[in-house]
């Protein structure tokens, strides 16, 4: 694939670094609030609480989660680095596609508490399964947005065996 | 994040981490980051399997 001129890398790249440190951003906000969900003594917070998580969900975070992938795509595709040719760019591509994934089966319990706070008022015992699986996935994602970060960040050397056939192939053309 | 290509003539930066194992074959780093996720991945498939998971989804 031909790569992109300078201009347009620098644009593709702040499209890139802004959607995935937003998704950051949001998804920490969405363990902040489904952490008030879980533990406040006001049933009004609570309420509220998984009202703002289904909207930040929808509205926020799987926005910025698909266009963190696709610009990491369009990042990798777009320049010398690759999609497959460094193990870090692999192992960040995974993490984002595993994450989206478990975002979106996790859309289903959030509409459903959001519902749920809708219509009723919340006891403290209520629901606590599903509330508390909301704590620990939004923790978990956070974990591994912090990872892919990282990985973005530092770079760390290491050329996949694919890489390092392209790096022949092209050593050895003309 | 993949802010410069590592070819040589782009702006110096060759994209490679100091320290990170050898730049032959898989570097160590990679062998740890596959080890914790395969340990995190049957931890939570085991959760889950076991009925002990975080209360699951939606009833």
């Amino acid at each position: 694939m031909t790569t992109m001129t300078p201009p347009v890398r620098k644009f593709a790249l702040t499209a890139h670094v802004t959607s995935s440190v937003g998704w950051l951003g949001a998804v920490a906000a969405f363990l902040a609030l489904a952490v008030a969900g879980l533990t406040s003594q006001d049933p009004q917070v609570v309420r509220a609480a998984y009202l703002a998580m289904e909207l930040t969900a929808w509205f926020v975070i799987v926005p910025l989660s698909l266009a963190s992938l696709v610009t990491g795509l369009v990042q990798s595709l777009g320049t010398t680095w690759g999609l497959f040719r460094h193990y870090w760019v692999l192992i960040k591509l995974v993490m984002t596609i595993l994450a989206t994934l478990a975002l979106l089966v996790h859309m289903r319990p959030i509409s459903y508490m959001a519902l749920v706070a809708a219509t009723t008022t919340i006891a403290r015992a209520d629901h606590r399964g599903v509330r508390v699986q909301l704590v620990a996935t939004a923790g978990a994602a956070l974990l591994v947005l912090l990872v892919a970060t990282t990985l973005g960040v530092f770079k760390p050397r290491g050329i996949t065996p694919y890489g390092r056939r392209k790096q022949n192939d092209q050593r050895t053309s003309p | 994040m993949a802010d410069s290509p590592p070819d040589p003539d782009s702006n110096g930066d060759t994209g490679a981490g100091s320290g990170s194992g050898p730049t032959n074959g898989t570097p160590r780093w990679v062998y740890a980051f596959g080890i914790i996720a395969l340990v995190l991945a049957l931890l939570f498939a085991a959760l889950h399997l076991t009925g002990h998971g975080l209360g699951g989804h939606t009833p």
